[in-house]
This record gives structure tokens, sequence and C-alpha cells, in this order.
């Protein structure tokens, strides 16, 4: 055994120094955006996570954020994860973390006008970027997911912004967006993973890149279908592992390239797209109502519904 | 072994004699020991039938030597597509057709060095490169070899970094890109579960080095950044000992 593995490193050896690679610099991406600034706060580890009732609701809220699918069939509409937004499970500084979004809550926020408790922020992801159901306030699929963000949220303050909340901002574009820049920025950077039609890719039955657009993405409600939430997410963490590669504005572009795409209809849909645009979508960063490669987006000829959780799955719940 | 799998070991033999160009480095250490068993047992079989200089089809490629003396790829990589875990040759069974052209390709041009594979993807046409990746892919992934055992500690580290990745370096887990359980994805990422141990180790060794690949590979460069070399020996382990079609919890190391 162990002349061979002698062996086997020689090989190796020799093939790295006949190609001249024996090179001893690492290279290591910058990171340009904000994502670079250490986050001040570390949430527990999960091996934190402690024995009994309590745990075990932290757990199970885990895997609900991490496989939503599975473990929260009966409000899910799409082939999306929690995680594949909130990266790193909640953790990760740069992409709406739970731990900093949960002592944020209270808060009155502008998209339905009046003080939201974290639980029915948690229904607005499930409504829009989930295109399900809501859970009912209490609902033990709320619970877990409450539970684990407290868990953590450990020892971070309340009332104060934490550094890392949200998304980094990014700077205004020097261009306008350009939906045709953004088009060529997504072949070169996106299309090998999230596929040329936008629609993701699976293995072995699990969707391991998730859809961008489509039937199976988040709706037209969705924080994501905002150009500048999708700039900025895009800017701080895709290509994914390579974040803050892209410049901002290839960002701005991109982001503009994929929420100018057919996705699941606005649930606030009022049976008219103007109206709906007027009343919810009245702002540059939104694409709803437009009309690109002759098609109005939000037309309910060419939108799949909103909230299409499978029948069968509903009823399992 | 079956008739033609012996066949073209046999072939293989006489390329290996004749051309010390190809074969120089099988001489080194105990590399020829494992090759030279299976050689041995090869010699049972009928005398060989040379290909032509007709384009080869892709069984010719895998499993017979051109006229030029390259070697059948089956002399390194197996008759099946295993290749030879413990040293280090990969498994090309099962991994995309068009994943294993673009690294021949790769190869001929140089984009990816490697010294033993240049001269001989060099040696195929795009088609007979074609033909032989759609080959190798086509063949069902064979049982895995017992994995070289591995202390439970670094199979532990090996599968947090696999399945979790490390927030504190910012490494994302394998499988965001490798798919559930390193099963790889479409022709994009190439499969790893019980893919050869020190032929991964290697590969994000180099990586890690900088090394120039195809296109993909500043993925991996930047992967490999965030790991230390001990961190490459664990997850490579881990990835080898890992069996297709079981679950995280039943593999290799602990609890996820
Ligand atoms: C398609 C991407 C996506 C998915 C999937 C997604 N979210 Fe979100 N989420 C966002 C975006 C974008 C925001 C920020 C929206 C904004 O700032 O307007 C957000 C915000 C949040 C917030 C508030 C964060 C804060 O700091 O105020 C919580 C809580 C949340 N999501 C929970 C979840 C949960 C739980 C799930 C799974 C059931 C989920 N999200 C799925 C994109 C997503
Ligand atoms: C190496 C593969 C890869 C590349 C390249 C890549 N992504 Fe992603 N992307 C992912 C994965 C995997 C996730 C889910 C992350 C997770 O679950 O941890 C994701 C998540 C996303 C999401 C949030 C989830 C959703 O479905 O809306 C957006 C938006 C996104 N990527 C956009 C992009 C854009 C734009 C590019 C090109 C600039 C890009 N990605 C390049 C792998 C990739």
């Amino acid at each position: 055994m162990r002349f061979m593995q002698v062996a086997a490193t020689a090989c190796a050896v020799s093939a790295l120094a006949v190609a001249g690679l024996a090179a001893e610099t690492a290279w290591f991406p910058r990171a340009a955006g904000a994502t670079e600034t250490p986050a001040p706060f570390t949430p527990p580890a999960e091996d934190a996570i402690p024995a009994g009732k309590f745990g075990d609701e932290v757990r199970l809220g885990e895997q609900i954020f991490r496989e939503p699918g599975e473990h929260a069939a009966a409000y899910v509409g799409n082939d999306l994860r929690c995680s594949n937004c909130h990266l790193d499970a909640g953790r990760l500084a740069g992409s709406a973390p739970m731990w900093a979004a949960y002592i944020s809550y209270p808060a009155y926020r502008s998209k339905n006008g009046h003080v939201n408790s974290f639980q029915e922020r948690l229904q607005g992801c499930f409504r829009y970027s989930m295109n399900g159901k809501v859970p009912p306030l209490g609902d033990p699929v709320l619970v877990a997911l409450e539970s684990y963000s407290f868990f953590l949220a450990k020892g971070l303050p309340t009332g104060e912004k934490p550094a890392g909340r949200g998304f980094p901002a990014l700077p205004k574009p020097a261009l306008a967006p350009d939906y045709a820049r953004g088009a060529q920025v997504y072949a070169e950077n996106c299309a090998a993973c999230h596929g040329a039609d936008g629609l993701g890719q699976s293995a072995d039955g699990k969707v391991v890149f998730p859809p961008l657009w489509g039937p199976r993405s988040f709706n037209w409600g969705a924080g994501m279908g905002s150009i500048k939430n999708a700039a900025e997410f895009i800017h701080a963490n895709m290509p994914l592992g390579m974040g803050g590669t892209l410049t901002p504005q290839q960002s701005w572009d991109v982001a503009t390239y994929i929420d100018s795409q057919v996705r699941p209809q606005d649930p606030r849909f009022t049976g008219d797209v103007a109206e709906t645009r007027a009343k919810f979508h009245d702002n540059p960063n939104s694409m709803y109502g437009r009309t690109v490669d002759g098609a109005v987006l939000g037309d309910p000829k060419v939108t799949p519904p909103a909230g299409t959780v499978p029948a069968s799955k509903a009823e399992h719940k | 072994m079956d008739r033609n799998t012996a066949k073209a070991h046999i072939h293989v033999m006489t390329g290996c004699s004749n051309t010390s160009a190809w074969w120089g480095f099988v001489g080194m250490g105990g590399w020829m020991s494992r090759a030279g068993l299976a050689l041995t047992l090869a010699l049972l079989a009928p005398a060989p039938v040379f290909a032509g200089d007709d384009p080869a089809t892709g069984a010719t490629v895998a499993m017979q030597p051109g006229s030029s003396g390259r070697p059948a790829c089956a002399a390194c990589h197996s008759a099946d597509g295993a290749g030879q875990a413990d040293v280090g040759i990969p498994r090309l069974a099962g991994l995309h057709a068009s994943y294993i052209a673009d690294q021949l390709g790769h190869f001929a041009t140089g984009v990816r060095a490697n010294a033993i594979m240049a001269p001989y993807a060099a040696s195929l046409s795009a088609d007979e490169r074609r033909a032989v990746a759609e080959y190798f892919a086509a063949l069902p992934i064979p049982a895995p070899v017992d994995p070289i055992p591995e202390p439970v500690a670094k199979l532990d580290r090996g599968m947090a970094l696999f399945q979790r990745g490390d927030a504190r370096t910012g490494l994302i887990a394998c499988t965001q890109c490798h798919g559930p359980n390193g099963v790889g994805v479409g022709s994009f990422t190439p499969r790893l579960a019980g893919q050869s141990g020190p032929y991964i180790a290697e590969q994000l060794h180099r990586w890690r080095a900088g090394d120039i690949r195809d296109p993909r590979g500043a993925y991996m460069r930047a992967i490999a950044a965030r790991l230390s070399p001990a961190d490459i020996e664990a997850v490579a382990a881990y990835a080898a000992g890992l069996k297709t079609g079981e679950t995280i919890e039943n593999t290799a190391g602990g609890k996820p």
C-alpha cells in the first residue's frame, strides 16, 4: 500500500514539474463588495443547538429552511429553498441572514403598510419567494423557523441595524441597466449552472442549481423580483463561490435580464396588469407590466398562476 | 475479465515495450507493479487484432493501442472505466460525455497541462475524442472499491467540508455544485462520489497552486484557495468513500 502511494505521488509530482506548474502563489479571489468587511457577528455553531424540546424546534427550523419542499410542503409552490437566497442556511452576512432579521422585528413595512411581527415577515417569503401558501400565524412551520432564527441571533442586541443585514448596498451603475448587456453577462457567467433557459438543473431528483425564472421560481411579488435587490444579491454572492467578481454594472445588467423574464403571477394581481403595476410595482426596479420581447410581463396569457402548491402536498399537511 | 478486456491489455503490453516515450513514467517506483498484475492476467487471452488508420470508434480508442504507439485508454483507466483509485488514475465511467471530451480537448491544446495525457489526447482527432468520451460515459459505474482506510477525524472533517462548506473561510459545500452526495450535475460538474481520492487531492492541490485548467477551473481555483493542504486530503478521502445511492448518514464518517 505504502509504496503505491509513493509512486502515485511521484507520478503527480513529475507531471507537475514537467509542465512547469510547481507554482506557489495561491490564487485568491478578493470580493470587491461589502462581503469583504468581516461580519461583526458570528451566529452560534450548529453543534451549539441545545438538547431538549427547544433544541428540537431549532433543528426542525433549520431543516425547513434548507428543505422547505420536504418539511413544509403544504406551503411551498416552487422548487426553491429558503437557503437558495439566504445563503449558508441563513447564516451568511450580506445575504439577508436570519440572525439580523430576527432582531429587526416587529417593524413597519411599506410593502403592507403596518407593523409586522417576525412571523408575519416569514409569511411574506412563503407567499412570494416560495410562490406558495401562507402558513397561519402560530403554525408549527413558523414557530420552528422563528426558533431557528432566534437561536442564530444569540447575543445580538435588538433595536439596532446590525452590520451584514440584508444585501450590501451597490453603487448606481454608470450606464442605465440594460437587458441585452445582461443577456451577455448571463450567458457568460450564469448559464452553466442555472441553464440557458434559467430553469436550473437537478441531479438525483434534487434541485442543485435553482431556477431563476419560469413557473418553478419566485413570483412577481418577491423581493428578488426587484432589480435593486437582485443586483445587490448577485454582486455579493454570484457566480456561486466567486462573489464580488462581477462589476456593479454587470450585476445591474444581469439583474435586469433575469427580472425581465416570465415568472408566476403576483398574488396581489387585481385582474389588470396596468393597475397591478400602478399599485404594487410603480418604481424603476420592477419590470412588471413592461413589454419585453413583444410580451407584457405579468400578462395572464404568458404568466403562470401564483401560489401553485400541488393539491396532493397541500392535503398531506 | 472478459475476452475483450483481456485483448485490450495485450495491445497495451505491445504498445508499452515499443514506445518508451509514452510509457517512460511507468517505470517509476512501484507504479508498474499494479499495472503489471493486470497485464500478466491479460496474457492468457488470444492474440490481438491491430486497429487500422481509419477514424477509430470509441470502443477501439478505449480498448486498442493506436498505430502511432498510443496505448489504449483501458491500459490505465481499465476496461470498465474504473481507473485505478489507489494510484490516482481517475474513473471515467459515469462521467458526462461532454465533460470527458472537453478535458481531452484541453489536454490536447495544453489548456489543461498534463504531461501524460497531452500527447495521448493530441493523437486523437476531435471526432475520436468525442467517440471515446461517449464510450466511457455510457459504461455503468463500477462497483466501488474499498476506500483507503482513513482516520475517523479526517473523514469527519472531509464530510463537514463536502456537505456544509466552511463559513469562516467563505467555502461553499462541494454538494452545492456537484449535487447531492457528489453525483455530478449534467455536463457542468463531474461526479465525485467514489472517484479516486489521490486524483481528487492532486487536482485540488494544483488548483490551489493556481494551475490553469479549463474555464470552469476558475471556480475550482476559488474553492481550493480556501482549503488548507490537510483539508484537501480530508475532503478527497471523504469523496472517494462516498457510495452512490447511499444517503449521507450511512456513508463514511459520522453524522452530517
Ligand atoms: C428567491 C429568493 C428568496 C427565497 C427563496 C426566500 N427569500 Fe427570504 N428574502 C429574500 C429577499 C430578496 C429578501 C429581502 C427583501 C427586501 O429587502 O425587500 C428576503 C427577506 C427575508 C426576511 C427578512 C430579512 C430582514 O432582514 O428583514 C426573512 C425573515 C426571510 N426572507 C425569510 C425567508 C424564509 C423563511 C424563506 C423560506 C421559506 C425565504 N425567506 C425564502 C429572498 C428570498
Ligand atoms: C457555479 C454555479 C453557479 C453559477 C455560475 C451561478 N450561480 Fe446563482 N446560484 C447557484 C446556487 C447553487 C444557488 C443556490 C445557493 C444555495 O442554495 O446555497 C444560486 C442562487 C442564485 C439566486 C437565488 C436563487 C434563485 O433561484 O433566484 C440567484 C438570483 C442567482 N443564483 C443568480 C445568479 C446569476 C445572475 C449568476 C451569474 C452572474 C449566477 N447565479 C451564477 C449556483 C450558481
